[in-house]
């Protein structure tokens, strides 16, 4: 009744002083189980069952739930855009409107000119490199950049409006995006039609359907126009089921011990220790929503939480001061971390706790 | 019963009434304690102190039946809990992944608070009530569903896991964690609760140019994939429950798309549109990442099911042979998937892949789940190098690491599943190895 209860027989191979079975996949097809076109079986849905699973029987197809979506509604959420423009909205920005831009919003994260530098992505640079293979100490990876990598230039649109910057998407309007685009194209050094992306470049909806990323022929299978998906795709690689006498195989073990789990590795069964620290638990929430985006790594030149050193300098002003710079803001960092909602009691409260954690 | 039990059970009724009658419960409860004396059993070497003395559990009332409204592990299990790596992250905790402990797990199920949990801006919460999912482009009836009304669809439950593609990415050039929780965590499984998208998809009238669908996250990140049509109308689902509750928000509250077997980003999490087209969209997540570079610098992209896989969950790094005596009966067991289909047959390797035996597989053996697999041995003291080997149903064989990495290199960061396994040394001390030709 269930298909895939059903034995598969195996017919055995002797082969030197191996029993290799040979692949499954005939097998299966023998036995009539169909597959879809990522090569997996696709198990029946019949009026009474699904696999093992049971199914209501009163084969009842119509519900009529819920209704029709406005247009004004499917227009606030359509905002996707495919790789031959659809969805493209008009707008212009200059190359040198997208550096300001980037330099404000972008560049803490990404690095000067998208040159990465801190543990987020690097956006530049690595054209080349895709054949890379870092196999030992010292050899040059491959980079993934929108130069390097990216196939089409709508993605690059329709992320950066829809997604970032990170603490603040979908803040940047068309004119914008097209500039931060711009930005991006310039500093990887992709032409269009033959142009060189110069600071006063300006993209507009037009130029942009021009665009010719340099990696677009870099993918497989699937192309935009979907002609040439495979149907049924192979593994990646097929292992071999031999039972006696196989290959002798070397054991190859951990070079260097990773630490730095969090929470320390454990399987200790006893009772934890006991809990006096609730004040500092409820900061620590607040200081993840509110001031960890910057404080928690030093790609902003915020001050990093648990870094002795430079929370020594900061305190050197006293802790009034600190106080003061938070409350303002200072440097790259808004007023009350650009968190309106904390009190000055609560923000001292934390930077407090800061300072605790970072002694 | 015996007399010294017998004065005890009288003692603990006398205190049991003083109790009543006094507002000093904890206070005199531990001032008490001292009159129970111990039994006075003949003292042997061979008595386990264990039974032979009351249990302090056994002697007082046990926590109030509704102290925590949410029920909460055994204390004693506080170390039974997700884990992150710095190493995993891209700069912070919002768009990182925490590991599931899978040598604490059981059976096919991960309990909902120990659910891997891998984001791109964080958990985000979201209102049920202003919770809407679209449905529109080439289709007859475009849809806007609350989630009230998506929930009168007729609902299914099926058991399956999830698993990022990058789940076991460290090790393409060599072990590197020494424990389960990092070298497998990526994944968990559940049993999930909605409807067939297809059942919702039949009284809509698709276009037969809806080749592919979008399916659309509401978080910050717009996680954004597309899904060929075949996925969709097979077993794709809708889905609001989670081992019998609500969605965690951490899994996608109210509403995620579950693409059985196939990589866990595809299964969008806090889904709010779902768009039909004649074309591929290229989101971010389908080019950028998530496609697999290859030696030849090219690389495959919509690389969808979790191929076939297995790992040994008993012994592990965690859960060592260190207390076994010569001679014990042990059990080794673990864990065996596959996102093409269902386990068909799990053989293991005591000895680092020269011969291989047929282990027994339990409980339930379902499509695109989690399958247990089971292999008794006498420990013999001896060094061993522990291996699995997965086939499924589909006819997919789990590779060597060498096969693995001739075929595709290893810089493609996804979809690693090549025969893996544990040292064990003489003591039963067990550590991360690779075998290589």
């Amino acid at each position: 009744m269930h298909m895939f209860v059903h034995k598969i027989k195996l017919p055995g191979l002797i082969f030197a002083s191996c029993i290799l079975l040979v692949s499954l996949t005939s097998a299966s097809e023998e036995s009539g189980l169909k597959k879809n076109i990522d090569g997996s079986v696709i198990y029946p849905r019949t009026k009474t069952n699904y696999s093992l699973y049971l199914l209501n029987t009163q084969n009842i197809t119509t519900f009529n739930h819920g209704r029709k979506p406005t247009a004004n509604e499917i227009k606030a959420w359509n905002v996707d855009i495919m790789p031959d423009g659809e969805g493209l909205p008009e707008g212009s920005g200059s190359v040198e409107q997208g550096d300001e831009l980037y330099s404000a919003q972008c560049a803490s994260c990404h690095g000067d000119f998208g040159a990465g530098g801190s543990a987020y992505p690097t956006l530049s640079g690595g054209q080349g490199s895709l054949k890379n293979q870092l196999l030992q100490a010292g050899d040059e990876p491959p980079m993934r950049t929108i130069g390097s990598y990216w196939p089409y230039a709508s993605t690059l649109f329709w992320y950066i409006q829809s997604s970032m910057p990170f603490n603040n998407p979908k803040s940047l309007n068309n004119d914008e995006t097209y500039a931060l685009v711009a930005y991006l194209l310039s500093v990887n050094e992709i032409e269009i039609e033959g142009h060189e992306l110069e600071d006063e470049y300006v993209l507009t909806k037009e130029k942009f359907l021009k665009i010719k990323m340099p990696n677009e022929n870099g993918f497989y299978p699937v192309s935009p126009t979907r002609s040439n998906l495979k149907e049924q795709r192979p593994p990646l690689a097929q292992g071999i089921r031999c039972m006696k006498n196989c290959k002798e195989q070397n054991i190859v073990f951990i070079k260097n011990e990773i630490t730095g789990f969090d929470p320390k590795i454990s399987s200790v069964k006893d009772l934890p220790k006991n809990k006096k620290q609730d004040k500092d638990a409820a900061l620590k929430e607040v200081y993840s929503k509110s001031c960890a985006a910057c404080h928690s790594n030093d790609a902003l030149g915020a001050p990093v939480m648990g870094d002795k050193t430079t929370w020594k300098e900061v305190i050197k002003k006293g802790v009034k001061q600190v106080y003061t710079n938070a409350f303002n803001g200072i440097n790259a960092m808004p007023p009350r971390g650009g968190n309106m909602d904390l009190s000055k009691k609560e923000l001292e409260n934390l930077i407090d706790y800061m300072i605790k954690v970072s002694k | 019963m015996n007399k010294n039990t017998e004065e005890s059970s009288k003692l603990i009724s006398s205190r049991r009434s003083f109790f009543k009658k006094t507002a000093f419960f904890t206070a005199s409860l531990a001032a008490s304690s001292s009159l129970l004396a111990p039994l006075k059993l003949d003292a042997s070497s061979l008595d386990d102190e264990a039974i032979t003395k009351l249990a302090p559990w056994g002697t007082k009332l046990g926590d109030l039946v509704d102290k925590n409204h949410y029920g909460m592990p055994s204390p004693y299990e506080h170390n039974n809990v997700r884990r992150v790596h710095d190493l995993l992250s891209s700069g912070d905790r919002y768009a990182t992944v925490s590991m599931s402990p899978l040598h604490q797990q059981e059976g096919i199920i991960t309990p909902n608070g120990l659910f891997f949990n891998r984001s791109h801006s964080g958990t985000t919460q979201v209102d049920p009530h202003k919770y809407r999912l679209m449905i529109h482009g080439l289709l007859h009836k475009p849809l806007v569903l609350t989630l009230e009304e998506l929930k009168r669809y007729p609902s299914e439950s099926r058991i399956h896991f999830i698993e990022c593609p990058a789940n076991g990415s460290t090790g393409w050039r060599g072990p590197q964690f020494d424990n389960l929780q990092f070298v497998k965590g990526m994944m968990s499984s559940a049993e999930w609760t909605g409807v067939p998208l297809k059942v919702v998809l039949k009284e809509l009238g698709l276009h037969k140019e809806a080749k592919w669908m979008l399916a659309e996250g509401s978080d910050n990140s717009e996680m954004a994939r597309t899904i060929p049509i075949e996925k969709v109308l097979d077993d794709a689902m809708l889905v609001w429950g989670q081992n019998g509750e609500p969605l965690r928000a951490e899994q996608g509250y109210p509403v995620r798309l579950l693409l059985p077997g196939w990589e866990g980003n595809l299964n969008v999490k806090w889904l709010k549109r779902l768009e039909f087209s004649s074309k591929p969209w290229h989101s971010k997540e389908e080019t950028s990442k998530y496609t697999m570079l290859q030696k030849n610098g090219k690389a495959i992209n919509y690389f969808w099911p979790m191929e076939v896989n297995s790992i040994i969950t008993s012994p592990c790094p965690e859960n060592p042979w260190s207390a076994l005596k010569k001679g014990d009966i042990i059990e080794i067991s673990g864990l065996a998937w596959s996102g093409r289909g269902t386990i068909k047959t799990v053989d293991i390797s005591l000895d680092g892949g020269k011969n291989w035996l047929e282990a027994s597989l339990k409980g339930l053996v379902l499509p695109k789940s989690w399958t247990r697999f089971s292999y008794i041995i006498k420990w013999d003291a001896k060094e061993k190098m522990l291996l699995s080997r997965a086939i499924d149903d589909s006819g997919h064989i789990q590779p060597s690491i060498d096969k693995l990495i001739e075929n595709v290199g290893v810089e493609g960061i996804y979809h690693r599943n090549p025969i893996v396994g544990w040292f064990v040394s003489k003591k039963g001390e067990v550590k991360n190895a690779h075998v290589r030709s």
